[in-house]
């Protein structure tokens, strides 16, 4: 599986977690939130977005985002 | 096929007893009623005592979230709720979208709560997976919604999905609102007030369980498919910048642009059209708002606030009461007039009741929240204060619809003039006015009859339907003919649909979805097999049963669904085709219309058994 670099704006970010949702459902083949690999905390106007040991980089996440806060850049290696 | 969607399980909660149990779903009942939405009518109607008073333990709470929470599908994280509302008196339901709580429910294993009975003291309940638990709210009682809902979070941590109520619920007040997870609201008719009545303060959920579907390697291709239909929407980014100020051009967009901090979106929605907003300058320099639109930030300024930094304001302090902005302005402004028609004594209504003073109106939120003197009796809502002032009062009163004030026409919060599904809505929605089921192409003015053949498509109703209520679409416009009752018969449904499932209905959203996308997605995530009409026959098995339990409870065609008299005055509402001054006759053939297209008698609305 290609591994990405992905990035985060969080400004762009509107709590959807859309990304969440298709982590965790690639990953454990039923959508739950709690054990995504990338886990986004809204409060008030703010958010912020990580990411557990476990994540993969597969940019997953990245696909379901259609707020423009998360964006991939295939790595280095992965390109012939 | 395996079963998926539907998390299994109902939790029932008797508060007078302080005893929980879990139970499994009827998965037969589930099937014949959908889910969400029309499982919460069918569990109401099951379980309510017929002719229990709205704030008795007798009347339950049922909450629920339709077997598509908690997946991807675009904007699915609707929780609903259904009792038996104080304002109206009838059995209604709360629709709201939110953070977390739908999703977190899900993953707890649960589709439904039920709960019944009232607690001896102030209690939330809390679901954490498997272990329930009511807890004593005596911290928590008292406070805000907003406090509630950070001291909850600042204990339990994030993402906790919060239910709660504030100040105003506690103190009974029929036009209360509980609050989902803080910006989305179980609004209008006073759900607030029955959670008070039980003394219960808050339901918080947190679950890790997971949302499974039936057939993935399908869910894939369909979920795919309509993802990139919305990604390719040409409009997509504008929604997103703009959410529902497209619609409304009370909020300028300079304004706007100055108070945005970012768009906010419920679960798996890809516009986002809730709004964080906060004030940049002025003595209220700092607050941020969290708030399902911007849009309702500017309600105050519908009544005369020049200032949009006091009117965001005003709207902070009626959110942390979870008091209904419609029926509060409305009832302000009653109260008002019979103050200067000396019904009121003048000495009694202090401080002076001015609609566009930011000192004022928060005085008298709180004064209601609190129930201090005559704000005790204004937190009766119309009712109360007619009660209280006798005839002479009632003669002044407003459009009232079951005892509510409609959100919509003349001497209402909305000034929209033309007669559609959703103003007619508000009459023969046994809730009382909402704005949520009514929905339609006559939310705009002057749409083409061929976008509303488009649209009955959408949402299911059998071409000979559309034949009925739509005439020369194509022909010169004065032969065209629109049936707006009829239409509504099919809104009601597929709000049903909607909200069954748990899809939001808003429009920017549900225009991506269609009947047979829904019945396909529906046996898709659940595995029950479902073709588009044996979903239109749940849809109508749902409304149906939602009307007959409101005969139970004595709803009466001659008494409740009457429009008011205002909606016929010069400034009234007018024919949404012809533009002409509604008259009552049509208004009573849309109504006839509808109960026949439901196949209802058409006098007195009374479904065949």
């Amino acid at each position: 599986m290609a591994k990405y670099r992905i990035d985060v704006a969080t400004e762009n970010c509107s709590g959807c977690s859309r990304c969440e949702l298709a982590c965790s459902y690639t990953y454990t083949k039923a959508f739950n939130p709690s054990r995504a690999r990338i886990q986004v905390k809204m409060s008030g106007a703010d958010c912020s977005v990580r990411f557990s040991e476990e994540c993969i980089e597969c940019g997953i996440c990245v696909d379901q985002c259609l707020y423009g806060a998360l964006s991939k850049t295939k790595k280095q290696e992965d390109q012939p | 096929m395996s079963r998926g969607g539907f998390a299994g399980k109902v939790l029932r909660v008797d508060l007078s007893a302080g005893e929980i149990r879990r139970e499994p779903l009827d998965m037969a009942l589930a099937e014949r009623y959908i889910g969400g939405l029309g499982l919460c009518l069918k569990l109401c109607h099951d379980t309510i005592k017929p002719g229990c008073e709205p704030l008795s333990p007798e009347n339950p709470i049922i909450l629920g979230a339709g077997p598509f929470v908690g997946t991807n599908l675009p904007s699915t994280s609707r929780v609903y709720s259904v009792s038996k509302l104080p304002s109206s008196r009838t059995i209604g339901w709360c629709g709201a979208g939110g953070f977390t709580f739908g999703v977190m429910l899900k993953n707890a294993g649960l589709d439904h709560i039920i709960i019944e009975g009232r607690s001896p003291k102030p209690v939330y309940l809390k679901i954490f997976d498997d272990r329930v638990e009511l807890k004593p709210a005596d911290r928590l009682w008292g406070r805000s919604v907003d406090n509630t809902c950070q001291a909850l979070w600042d204990e339990f941590g994030m993402p906790t999905g919060v239910m709660c109520i504030g100040q105003a619920g506690e103190r009974l007040v029929p036009f209360s609102m509980a609050f989902v997870d803080r910006i989305s609201t179980l609004g209008r008719g006073g759900f607030a007030a029955v959670m008070g009545s039980k003394n219960l303060k808050a339901v918080i959920v947190k679950g890790s369980g997971g949302v499974k579907v039936a057939d993935r390697k399908r869910y894939k291709t369909l979920s795919k498919a309509f993802l990139d239909k919305i990604r390719s929407w040409p409009h997509l980014k504008q929604a997103q910048e703009l959410g529902m100020v497209q619609a409304f051009s009370f909020v300028p967009r300079d304004e706007f642009a100055r108070i945005k901090k970012r768009r906010a979106a419920c679960v798996s929605c890809p516009i986002g059209c809730k709004d964080v907003v906060e004030i940049p300058d002025g003595p209220f320099k700092g607050l941020v708002k969290c708030t399902s639109s911007v849009i309702n930030l500017y309600t105050p300024a519908l009544y005369g606030f020049t200032d949009y930094r006091e009117s965001i304001k005003c709207m902070v302090t009626l959110d942390e009461y979870g008091l209904d902005m419609f029926e509060f302005f409305g009832l302000m402004a009653f109260a008002k007039r019979l103050v200067d028609e000396g019904i009121i004594p003048r000495d009694a209504a202090k401080p002076e009741i001015r609609l566009n003073s930011l000192d004022s109106m928060e005085t008298w939120a709180r004064k209601i929240s609190f129930r201090e003197d005559l704000g005790d009796v204004l937190a009766g809502g119309f009712n109360g204060i007619i009660q209280q002032f006798g005839e002479e009062a009632e003669k002044l009163a407003p459009a009232l619809v079951k005892g509510m004030h409609p959100y919509a026409g003349p001497g209402s919060a909305i000034s929209w003039d033309r007669f559609g599904t959703m103003e007619l809505g508000q009459v023969l929605d046994p809730r009382g006015p909402h704005v949520g089921s009514g929905g339609s192409p006559t939310y705009f003015a002057s749409r083409p009859l061929k976008v509303f053949t488009q649209h009955l498509k959408r949402m299911g109703a059998p071409s000979e339907a559309i034949d009925r209520i739509i005439k020369n679409a194509d022909g010169p416009t004065d032969r065209q003919e629109l049936k707006v009752g009829a239409l509504l018969r099919y809104s009601h449904a597929w709000f049903t649909m909607l909200g069954s499932m748990g899809i939001c209905a808003r429009g920017h959203i549900n225009r991506f979805y269609n009947a047979e996308i829904c019945a396909d997605l529906y046996e898709t995530v659940t595995g029950i097999p479902t073709d588009l009409p044996a979903l239109r026959e749940r849809v109508d098995r749902v409304w149906t049963l939602y009307r007959l339990a409101n005969l139970r409870e004595g709803l009466d065609r001659g008494k409740d669904e009457i429009p008011p008299e205002q909606w016929f005055s010069k400034a009234g509402f007018k024919n949404y085709l012809t533009g002409e001054p509604l008259q009552r006759s049509e208004v009573e053939r849309m109504i006839e219309d509808y109960y026949k297209e439901w196949g209802w008698d058409p006098k007195t609305g009374m479904p065949p058994h």
